[in-house]
């Protein structure tokens, strides 16, 4: 009887590794501030494999979908609407790249986020089928993903580089990108995340997906990644950010972590179907701690402990030996080639200024590309774009702009600029805007807190050469997205606490405005006379 | 009433237009015939009702409007480790009082605190330059982005470094900021914040926080240097002030008058109330008064008043104690809302649609300190976390007569409207007078008894031509007294305020104005027709600042109301008297040593109108009735 589910397994594994494979992996780092960074990756590949063809799509018979890794329900998503390349992330949190540094993954926008290569050329028009994705998402990862309409998509094609490679089929690919950056992730997004591994939560590495802890995290973040490479076939990505702040609980002075404070758990067992399952942690490079147990084998400053072999019920812990003290000053070298802060000023409801100050932490210039996809409701006075190097206005550091105007009501407005930041520059660059009236059946029936904009991406452009002498710059990850934290816009709105006052109140002032000009319009004039007096003076 | 109905009634027969125009001239008549008990009755009805303001039955401040805030339904987990590390703070900013350190060492100092405790921390240095003189200072202040949140919203936690005690005379409010310090330390251990949490250490009394918030909301002020800030700017909706001058407390007093007379949503202070005294243990009372109906040697400033003999029978009275109470609770907001410089460093936010308020901790020997200052500042803090949109119910417009009662704005509004009222009928009654004369009855077929009267013609345009060359007068004073020899020297004010109380000599002494006084049969004279515009002007005045800034309006009726409005009296003598009482009433403020200082201060420094209201429309109006004083 016992035989049975092993031979189940051992036949399952057979077959994963027919043309299947999936490997899991977890990296955690202690960050410069005593939190904890933590990336779960879960990779699913479908090796010899291509995207579909949308030219195909009404043809009657689309190849079999037997998959036993590869997630089924987001296989037929993807093979329902041709999608070539697809990246949906649920972030909860602002990621402090002063601090943090880089995100293993580089899409940390808050809100979620959906952007989609898909070929061109089909039988019905990408919009439709990109509407039809974003329900089918929504549906399968209970996302309100469908509330990102046209009036928040967008294209911005530089940016949001395919990550694999697009199959030449003849037809051009398109891009279609939007954010949310209001929408919540909570543990209703994490269930079905874990549907989708081949383990689900059970074993492996993702049994230290605890919602509990993982939605206490200081930023918390999820990741599907679909994207098709030649050599390989079509890979989904699954990962999982978090960054926790052991200093947070209690009186606790050190930034001491352990599988069971982070997720309440540890690895009980490992998932038979992986190919390779891993745990990593990055050694820190100050103080003395004590990292439990031995890693398996250690690179670059990581430790290795390889799950697949010699398997016992593990719990990775580091412990250090003096208390923690935050860092009184910025850390040396600055770990961004940049900083940036993002800000609208002014209090009045129809106008405001969108300001964005951008410091160069380099000693050689470097060129960044800076895009807004900004809903309608804000819209820019682009004549009054001026940027301030170090005090003086200078326009020149500002080029290749390029501007989709808003259609109000209908469709965001994409605004992409190169700016070049001098070396060690402080760049302000400032943008007057106004603020849309909204249409009363444009606000949502919620409690009325302010619009959220969705996040600024900057990224800095390869063009300028590294200093060869200087390895730490070396180290700057080249040409990644950094997102801004979204912002929020108060647009002016009436009061609807109390509708029916305002109602009364202005309907009582047109009826009697009106009225009066119709009485005075309608009435016969006569002349009267008043007898009495007036008759006794004739 | 029947009767009063049969009389309009119309008659049966005849044409119902023409009875209705019957009708219609009947009451008018009715109305003008008793225009002066009718202006006389609003009078003493808006005069009356100011005064029985502190008795009027009100409404309780227990109901909480905005559901979201779920006020002191928590528990706290302040504690007295936060005690004593408030403590500790507090002996460092004692040591850095002792050893004189300037405002950047003591910035310095908060930030580093701030830095150890893991929070992103800078400075602010700023320089005010008015012409009543200069104030730098050096801000500090920290953030503790929310976990889980884009930080896209924010609470501010703030306390200047000068107490409101003596308006910043120098008292020090160091266990204020010992306890933002505490505060900081303790709420990063938790995770259910769901805004940002901005603290701020301002420097000075209002400079320091004037000029954060300019910084903060990129809002530029021609005299003023500040450095930028180092964070990101987010949305603010609610603001506490924390001012803690004492050693201990007895009670926490609210003050939440802003600039300008603005007030903060009323639900925040019922919340602080609700808060302070179920978790907190402590009373609340407003301002710094306490309620001490059951003593009646400290009734304050109201109760001393009265002669000494009276004081024991009256103050016997509870009522008269209730009175007396209320009264005074009225009198300081009005004085806050009217000079329009606020009370507190709260006062600044308003104009950022912040809601805010200083949580004054009375000085006392006890029985409270850290422990449930802490407490309610917690508790405050969890419930304007638990808020999911602005405060926005209509709860701006209250007057507060204790801390447990408050007016709603149609309790005290009809008061100055009632008097606004009374003067544009009296102003307009003049106006229509004016417009008629009675001419002798020549002809022998009327009646001798019939008095005949004729249109004749008002001079509006000269009239008109003096009232803007005394707006002119006031801009002229407005910009001198924006100057620094004549702000800073009191001399030199009385001197300004002696040579425009010439003016309308000058005037009337103008032959084209002299000329303008035409036989009386054809044209009304320049005064009749100067005083009916006159009135009728200061009544809108006061009818449009009554919604904007209540008490400002409320002073104005009683100091325009009656005086415009009392005819000029005809003795010469008599009339010089009218001449100086009304140029020391309009231009007597110049003579109080400090208050020029003081407006102008608030004007150049905060952008509070009262320095150009009273320049530019109080002077100029008292000028106009001195100027019909002179030509009557």
């Amino acid at each position: 009887m016992i035989l049975l589910p092993t031979l189940c397994l051992l036949f399952l594994t057979v077959a994963a590794v027919e043309n299947e494979s999936f490997s899991e992996d977890v990296a955690l780092r202690t960050l410069p501030d005593g939190r904890v960074a933590t990336t779960f990756t879960f990779n699913t590949i479908l090796e010899k494999e291509a995207p579909r063809d949308p030219r195909t799509l009404f043809d009657d018979q689309d190849e079999s979908q037997h998959y036993t890794l590869f997630p089924l329900s987001l296989g037929q998503v993807l093979r329902e609407y041709a999608v070539t390349e697809l990246h949906l992330t649920l972030n909860a949190g602002k990621w402090d790249y002063d601090k943090w540094g880089y995100p293993s993954e580089p899409d940390v926008g808050s809100g979620a986020s959906l952007w989609t290569w898909m070929a061109d050329g089909a039988p019905n028009s990408i919009d439709a089928r990109w509407s039809g994705l974003r329900n089918a998402l929504a549906g399968l990862f209970c996302a309100s993903l469908g509330t990102l309409d046209e009036q928040r998509t967008t294209s911005p094609v530089i940016p949001f580089a395919p990550e694999g490679s697009l199959p030449d089929w003849g037809i051009p690919h398109r891009l279609r990108h939007a954010s949310l950056a209001s929408e919540h992730v909570c543990t209703e997004n994490l269930t079905p995340f874990l549907k989708l591994l081949p383990c689900k939560g059970l074993s492996g590495i993702a049994s230290l997906l605890n919602p509990h802890r993982l939605f206490d995290a200081d930023w918390h973040g999820m990741g599907i990644h679909v994207l098709w490479d030649p050599a390989v076939g079509v890979q989904v990505r699954m990962t999982f950010q978090t960054v926790t702040n052991p200093l947070r609980a209690g009186n606790i002075r050190k930034e001491d972590w352990s599988f069971r404070s982070l997720f309440d758990r540890r690895i009980e067992r490992v998932c038979p179907v992986a190919s390779s399952s891993q745990v990593s942690v990055g050694l820190p490079s100050r103080g003395m701690y004590n990292l439990k147990p031995e890693p398996h084998h250690i690179t670059d400053n990581m430790g290795h402990y390889d799950l697949t072999k010699d398997f016992e019920p593990m719990d990775v812990s580091i412990k250090w030996k003096n208390a923690f003290e935050y860092l009184l000053e910025p850390i040396t070298p600055h770990p961004m080639p940049i900083s940036f802060r993002r800000m609208l000023h002014g209090n009045s409801q129809d106008r405001g200024q969108l300001v964005v100050t951008l410091d160069n932490h380099l000693d050689n210039a470097i060129d960044i590309l800076y895009l807004e996809t900004m809903p309608w409701m804000v819209q820019f006075y682009l004549h009054t774009m001026t940027v301030e190097h170090n005090g003086s206005v200078d326009n020149t550091l500002l080029s290749n702009l390029s501007y989709i105007p808003p259609v109000p009501h209908a469709q965001p407005a994409t605004f992409q600029v190169i700016v070049t930041l001098p070396a060690q520059a402080h760049i302000k660059l400032s943008i007057d805007v106004t603020k849309a009236f909204l249409r009363y059946t444009e606000h949502p029936p919620d409690a009325q807190r302010g619009w959220d904009l969705p996040p600024a991406v900057f990224m800095p452009l390869d063009a300028s050469p590294l200093d060869a002498k200087n390895e730490t710059l070396t180290t700057y990850p080249r040409g990644k997205r950094i997102y801004s934290s979204p912002m929020l816009v108060d647009l002016a709105t009436p009061d609807f606490s109390m509708p029916y006052n305002v109602i009364i109140f202005s309907c009582s002032l047109v009826a009697f405005l009106f009225g009066t000009i119709f009485n005075l319009l309608t009435r016969k004039w006569v002349v009267l006379k008043l007898d009495g007096e007036k008759e006794k003076e004739e | 009433m029947d009767r009063l109905l049969a009389k309009f009634r119309a008659p049966k027969t005849g044409n119902p237009h023409l009875v209705r125009i019957q009708r219609r001239d009947k009451i008018i008549a009715l109305v003008t015939a008793r225009l002066r008990l009718i202006v006389a009755l609003l009078f003493i009805a808006g005069y009356a009702w100011m005064l029985i303001l502190p008795t009027i039955p009100t409404e309780t401040t227990d109901k909480i409007d905005e559901n979201a805030l779920l006020p002191a339904q928590i528990n706290t987990q302040w504690n007295w480790d936060e005690v004593h590390a408030a403590d500790r703070y507090l002996d460092q900013l004692e040591h850095l009082r002792d050893t004189n350190a300037s405002s950047a060492e003591r910035a310095l100092y908060l930030q580093t605190e701030f830095l150890k405790l893991g929070l992103d921390a800078s400075t602010q240095s700023y320089t005010f330059s008015t012409v009543v003189g200069d104030s730098t200072g050096v801000n500090a202040y920290a953030l503790l982005a929310a976990p889980r949140t884009p930080g896209a919203e924010a609470i501010i936690i703030s306390a200047s470094w000068q107490s409101r005690t003596g308006e910043g005379d120098g008292t020090l409010n160091l266990r204020g900021v010992a306890t933002v310090l505490s505060m900081a330390s303790f709420v990063r251990r938790y995770s259910h914040w769901a805004k940002d949490l901005v603290f701020v250490v301002s420097d000075g009394y209002l400079d320091g926080m004037q000029a954060w918030l300019s910084a903060y909301h990129g809002v530029s002020q021609p005299n003023l240097l500040a450095d930028n800030l180092d964070i990101a700017t987010s949305v603010v909706w609610v603001a506490l002030n924390v001012d803690y001058p004492g050693h201990s407390f007895s009670h926490l007093g609210i003050f939440h008058e802003g600039l300008n007379g603005r007030l903060p949503n009323q639900d925040l202070l019922r919340s602080f109330r609700r808060i302070s005294r179920q978790t907190g243990g402590s009373p609340v009372i407003l301002y710094d008064h306490i309620d001490n109906r059951d003593n009646h040697k400290s009734l304050g400033m109201l109760g001393s008043m009265l002669p000494s003999w009276l004081q024991t029978p009256i103050l016997s009275i509870p009522q008269v104690r209730k009175y007396i109470y209320h009264a005074s609770n009225v009198l300081q907001h009005a004085n806050y809302q009217a000079r329009g410089i606020g009370s507190g460093t709260h006062a600044l936010f308003h104009k950022y649609r912040i809601d805010a308020f200083t949580m004054y901790a009375l000085p006392a020997t006890g029985p409270h300190g850290f422990h449930t200052l802490g407490k309610v500042l917690e508790s405050t803090l969890r419930t304007a976390n638990n808020m999911l949109e602005r405060l926005h119910a209509s709860l701006f417009f209250y007057m507060l007569t204790s801390s447990d009662f408050s007016l709603k704005i149609g309790m005290f509004l009809p008061s100055v409207i009632c008097v606004s009222v009374a003067m544009m009928f009296h102003g307009l009654g003049i106006w229509t007078s004016a417009g008629w004369t009675q001419i002798a009855a020549t002809a022998t077929e009327l009646e001798k008894s019939k008095i005949v009267v004729a249109r004749r013609i008002r001079p509006t345009l000269p009239v008109l031509a003096i009232m803007a060359m005394t707006h002119a007068v006031g801009a002229v004073l407005f910009y001198l007294v924006n100057t620094s020899a004549i702000a800073t020297s009191s001399f030199r004010q009385v001197l300004v305020g002696l040579v425009i109380a010439t003016l309308p000599m000058v005037l009337s002494a103008n032959p084209k104005v002299a000329s303008a006084q035409q036989d009386e049969d054809t044209q009304a004279t320049v005064a009749v027709t100067l005083k009916a515009l006159n009135i009728c002007l200061a009544s809108t005045v006061i009818s449009i600042l009554s919604v904007l800034n209540f008490s400002l309006a409320a002073s104005l009726a009683v100091l325009l109301g009656v005086t415009l409005c009392i005819p000029i009296p005809s003795g010469s003598s008599a009339k010089w008297v009218a001449y100086v009482a009304y140029s020391a009433l309009g231009l007597g403020w110049l003579a109080i040593p400090g208050e020029v200082e003081r407006m102008v201060w608030g004007w150049q420094m905060l952008g509070v109108w009262t320095c150009p209201i009273v320049c530019m429309i109080y002077t100029p109006l008292v000028l106009q009735a001195v100027i019909v004083c002179k030509l009557t």
